[in-house]
């Protein structure tokens, strides 16, 4: 009896949790109340007709825009999107920024509220679980009956936001994984650094630079060298990890144990306290490393708070590599909700944020290299002496690099944490390399079963 | 004989101050490191962190720092801040004082039960209750305006009851007594006995009301939408961006302006928790 | 209430219903009833409901029982890791940062010209709270090349700790930064002092009573009201620290810093469980709510509320 009353009260939460989670519909637009500012009376008072009547010419359609990022993304996106406006009369865009922890906690409980903005920024580890609970629209037709232009942009990048064969989302810019290194130190040991280091070839550097010049060696033990290695053994890490099988995650934390045991290798100690996760304490900042790893967007971050020169290269390899393992990865992504009432417009809006040069001049390839290899031609002339090395890496992985890993399952997020504690023990010394692949790869492996 | 003991305490005193102000230095080694760090340049507060003063004094971190986000600067920010957490302040310090009066000095049903659910809502981290609050305020439409930040708080807020509830007990029920045997009702008891006897907590109530609103970024993140609604505690989160970069020099140019008016409220409100106990000590 | 629907009885009724405790007692905390019904019953019965099923936020919740709490108890072995961490940080925090609160405001309760000064000093520190300044500052200071061996090795103690890197040392750095931000225990403890009537220290004096006598017989009897409300106070606060392990140390290394409340939102929003970040957060207001239980009804031992003569 009681537990027939509580499972008929859970049930009606349920069903109010659920109710309110799908009534929102065009709730986007209706958040000006209070606000005042920028957003006209005009604005806000045709909102409701134009969601009434769709978006038929004449009326003024109201888009929201959220993104993440910083001053200079906020001021750059504000100047691209005040331009649209005036160019487009009828479109009324209001914006939305938050900072990167804050826009995810924000976004899930504006999706939990039937309330998600028009225009949404996406990011590769995200858009999965995104697009399965049916929160993103598929961008396919608008691509196809010729919306969002694709003619100067590369198949493999509509690809790296599609998923089972439809695009849900288009990517800003391209990234690529990346080793920096400290010019200074690297030419005082007299050692060169090849474009793509093999691990062991990486390991000797290390060692040299070490005897010459003190400094240490800091390798990646993170899901990123994972992929790497996975990758240049030909599969991908999390086919390996949802099948159980540990044969690159064992090379992997083989390749940890090696460096950990050098002379040259930065303490664990050391590691923790650093925390090369975190830009602004990575220990080559302060000169304990002579090295350490990235994606190339976080460079000039990098550099910035280092304050020197700094050099980059690609992600080691292993020496019997049957695969490149690089790749570009989508630095970030825009997507159209699937409740907004107003898909057309964003996506013609995307199109210009994509195509246009105009647009672009100002933007000039903060959300990473532009996609469309026009504009990218165009805006490279313009940019820094810092961006211009990134432009001209990005070239060179470009040429060279195999597609990019599917977009990242659910249960990656525990997969990486549950990835950074073991390889710690594995670098304290308590376990070998053997027990960590073992129960990296099974707890892995259930966390994706749970998460189908 | 009375030589000696004035010398005493002379040195009493001056031993006390070297004491205290060793103390206060440590105390506030941090807090002048980032002031001073407001005028280095970014990488040079992360690679020479141990050193306090910067190569020289710069502004640019302030001029930077105050121009804001997208043509919103933060003389904005702030104003929306003086707004949230002035409201904010009011509602709360009022309404925890009329609460913690009914639950302090009057029996009445179920009042076990309600004081329950209050220390229930404090143990409860706001971020698991965050996603149905988002729906229930987005129900009635008040997402995206000031509303479902300030108006709760006009309802009593744990804290601040609780914390009145213990102060109000601590005064002796002869003076209620004393007050209805002269006419008073219990309604006229509060504001005319009880209410002048618990100005510190009331001050009390109103520093932290004031410094944890003007913090509080949480709720501004999921509630408001149109950046020029922001408050300060929310824009400075802007300056870090672990996927692009962050500008801390600016971030701390901020951080320190933000400072000012908790400091300043503070600086004001403390004197009246002074007074009184001052005179014992001298008596002392 | 009842009384206000038969008006011919007697004229004076409402008048007198009114002024009776029992209507009273509602009447002013009625603010309170109010709002906890319309803006936290609801959002707590949803996610005390969240606790019983499986729910990713982006897709509605599916009922699963009590799995959530079982998977907690049996199968999750780093929430009792994180339960254990918070516990030791509370364990060793809470007191030690009250009894700091507590020296200190008796120190500047005395009034001199600099008192003013001082309050300000010492209460900076919880002004900037646990900003992003602080977590980088907290780290160097910390660090193996930073402020804190500097100093030991002034002293004569030649260290090269890496505090932030040792799991037995880590966790106390974040203690420390709980003690430093002393600030607003003291703030009460000092307005606790300030209730304190004057006229019971003239009494005592013109008895001839001691400094000593007069503190362990008037300030801490009169002070335990509000040592009482600053235990509970910092306990749940202890209970519910989020920023100094998420910002400063990420629970590095090896978890040894990882909070109860980083993990349960790391579950929630990360990795996509709000039904078990929802049960691990009932279960925490369960212990939080049992130890404030027991510090409820201990108070008739030891605290003195004049009231209650």
């Amino acid at each position: 009896m009681k537990k027939r009353v509580l499972a008929a009260s859970m049930a009606a939460l349920m069903a109010m949790a659920s109710l309110s989670g799908c009534s929102g519909g065009g709730g986007s637009s209706s958040d000006t109340t209070t606000a005042g500012g920028d957003t006209t009376t005009a604005a806000s008072g045709d909102t409701t007709t134009a969601a009434d009547s769709g978006s038929s010419d004449g009326e003024k359609v109201t888009l929201s825009l959220y993104w993440w990022g910083n001053q200079t993304r906020n001021d750059l996106t504000k100047k691209a999107v005040d331009l649209y406006m005036e160019q487009n009369p009828n479109i009324e865009i209001t914006v939305e920024f938050t900072d990167w922890s804050g826009y995810w906690d924000k976004l899930s409980a504006m999706a939990a509220g039937g309330n998600m903005p028009d225009i949404i920024q996406q990011d590769y580890s995200y858009i999965n679980q995104y697009q399965q609970s049916g929160q993103l629209a598929d961008l396919t037709p608008f691509i196809e009956d010729g919306t969002i232009d694709t003619t100067n942009i590369p198949d493999s990048i509509i690809e790296s936001g599609s998923i089972d064969g439809k695009c849900y989302a288009l990517s800003l810019g391209s990234n690529a994984p990346l080793m920096i290194y400290d010019k200074a130190i690297v030419e005082q040991a007299g050692v060169t650094i090849p474009d793509q280091p093999t691990i062991d070839e990486l390991y000797d550097l290390g060692e040299q630079i070490y005897a010459a010049t003190g400094v240490k060696t800091y390798f990646d033990g993170g899901l990123n060298m994972m992929q790497i290695i996975a990758r240049a053994n030909g599969s991908h890490l999390f086919d390996e990890l949802a099948a159980g099988d540990t044969a690159s995650t064992l090379e992997h934390f083989q390749n940890v144990v090696r460096f950990n045991d050098s002379d040259a290798a930065i303490s664990p100690d050391l590691l923790a306290e650093k925390n090369p996760d975190v830009v602004e304490t990575k220990p080559i900042i302060d000169g304990t490393t002579w090295n350490d790893f990235s994606f190339s967007n976080q460079y000039i971050s990098i550099s910035d708070v280092a304050g020197r020169d700094l050099g980059v290269c690609m992600y080691p390899t292993t020496a019997d590599a049957t695969t490149q393992p690089m790749y570009l990865k989508p630095s970030q992504f825009f997507s159209i909700a699937e409740t907004s009432e107003h898909k057309q417009e964003a996506a013609e809006f995307i199109n210009w944020f994509t195509n246009s040069v105009e647009c672009n001049e100002i933007l000039l390839g903060e959300r990473g290299i532009p996609i469309s290899t026009e504009v990218a031609e165009a805006i490279k002339p313009m940019v820094d002496e810092k961006s211009a090395l990134i432009f001209d890496y990005i070239d060179k992985v470009s040429e060279i690099a195999e597609p990019i890993d599917d977009p990242d399952p659910t249960g990656k997020g525990e997969i990486e944490a549950i990835g950074k504690t073991t390889v710690e023990d594995v670098r304290y010394g308590d376990v070998t390399a053997e027990e960590a692949a073992e129960s990296f790869t099974s707890q892995s492996a259930s966390i994706l079963s749970q998460a189908q | 004989m009375k030589q000696g003991y004035k010398e005493k305490r002379m040195v009493l005193t001056v031993i006390y101050h070297v004491f205290t102000l060793l103390f206060a230095l440590v105390m506030i080694y941090p807090v002048v490191w980032m002031i001073l760090g407001s005028f280095k340049d970014s990488n040079e507060i992360f690679q020479q962190a141990q050193k306090l003063l910067p190569d020289s004094f710069k502004l640019t971190n302030y001029e930077v720092g105050w121009q804001g986000f997208a043509g919103y600067s933060f003389g904005i920010f702030f104003k929306n801040s003086f707004i949230i957490a002035g409201l904010s302040t009011i509602g709360a310090v009022i309404s925890s004082a009329i609460v913690a009066y009914g639950f302090a000095r009057c029996e009445f049903k179920f009042k076990g039960f309600w004081f329950a659910c209050m220390l229930l809502a404090m143990m409860l981290p706001f971020q698991m209750i965050m996603i149905p609050q988002y729906i229930v305020f987005n129900k009635i439409g008040w997402v995206g305006s000031y509303l479902p930040i300030i108006v709760p708080q006009f309802f009593g807020q744990g804290f601040f009851i609780f914390l009145n509830v213990q102060f109000i007990k601590g005064i002796p029920i002869d003076l209620d007594e004393a007050a209805r045997m002269d006419g008073c009702s219990i309604y006229s008891i509060f504001p005319r006995i009880i209410l002048p006897l618990i100005k510190p907590s009331l001050v009390t109530s109103a520093i932290f009301s004031f410094m944890w609103r003007w913090d509080d970024f949480m709720s501004a993140l999921i509630y408001l939408s149109d950046p020029y609604t922001y408050p300060v505690s929310y824009a400075l989160k802007m300056f870090s961006d672990p996927t692009a970069g962050s500008d801390w020099g600016a971030m701390f140019a901020m951080a320190t302006l933000s400072l000012i008016p908790i400091f300043f409220i503070f600086l004001t409100m403390q004197k009246y928790l002074v007074e009184g106990i001052a005179s014992t000590g001298i008596k002392g | 209430m009842k009384n206000t629907t038969n008006p011919p009885k007697r004229k004076k009724t409402l008048a007198q219903a009114m002024n009776t405790q029992k209507v009273a007692g509602y009447v002013f905390t009625l603010p309170f009833i109010i709002g906890f019904l319309a803006f936290l019953a609801l959002p707590m019965i949803l996610s005390f409901g969240f606790s019983f099923t499986k729910y990713s936020i982006l897709e509605s919740p599916e009922f699963i029982g009590l799995d959530n709490y079982i998977t907690m108890f049996t199968g999750d072995s780093k929430f009792w890791k994180v339960f254990g961490v918070t516990l030791y940080y509370v364990i060793f925090s809470v007191p030690l940062r009250l009894i700091m609160a507590l020296i200190v405001a008796l120190l500047l309760v005395k009034s001199s010209k600099l008192s003013g000064f001082y309050r300000a000093v010492f209460y900076l520190p919880s002004i900037i709270g646990s900003s992003v300044a602080v977590a980088i500052l907290w780290k160097r200071m910390f660090a193996s090349d930073g402020v804190i061996n500097a100093l030991l090795q002034t002293v004569g103690i030649n260290c090269e700790i890496a505090w932030l890197g040792r799991e037995s040392t880590a966790i106390w750095t974040l203690i420390i930064l709980a003690v430093w931000q002393f600030g607003s225990s003291m703030l009460i403890f000092l307005s606790g002092l300030k209730q304190i009537p004057v006229s019971l220290y003239e009494a005592a004096t013109v008895d001839g009573a001691t400094g000593i006598q007069r503190f362990f017989k008037i300030t801490l009897p009169m002070l335990t009201p509000t040592i009482f409300f600053n235990l509970i106070n910092q306990l749940i606060n202890g209970f519910m620290a989020f920023t100094q392990s998420y910002i400063i140390t990420q629970g590095k290394p090896r978890d040894s810093t990882l909070f109860y409340t980083v993990y349960m939102y790391q579950n929630s929003f990360t990795y996509n469980k709000m039904g078990y970040g929802c049960a691990m957060a009932w279960f925490m207001v369960l212990v939080v709510g049992i130890l404030t239980l027991i510090l409820f009804k201990s108070q008739k031992y030891w605290v003195y509320y004049e009231s209650e003569g």
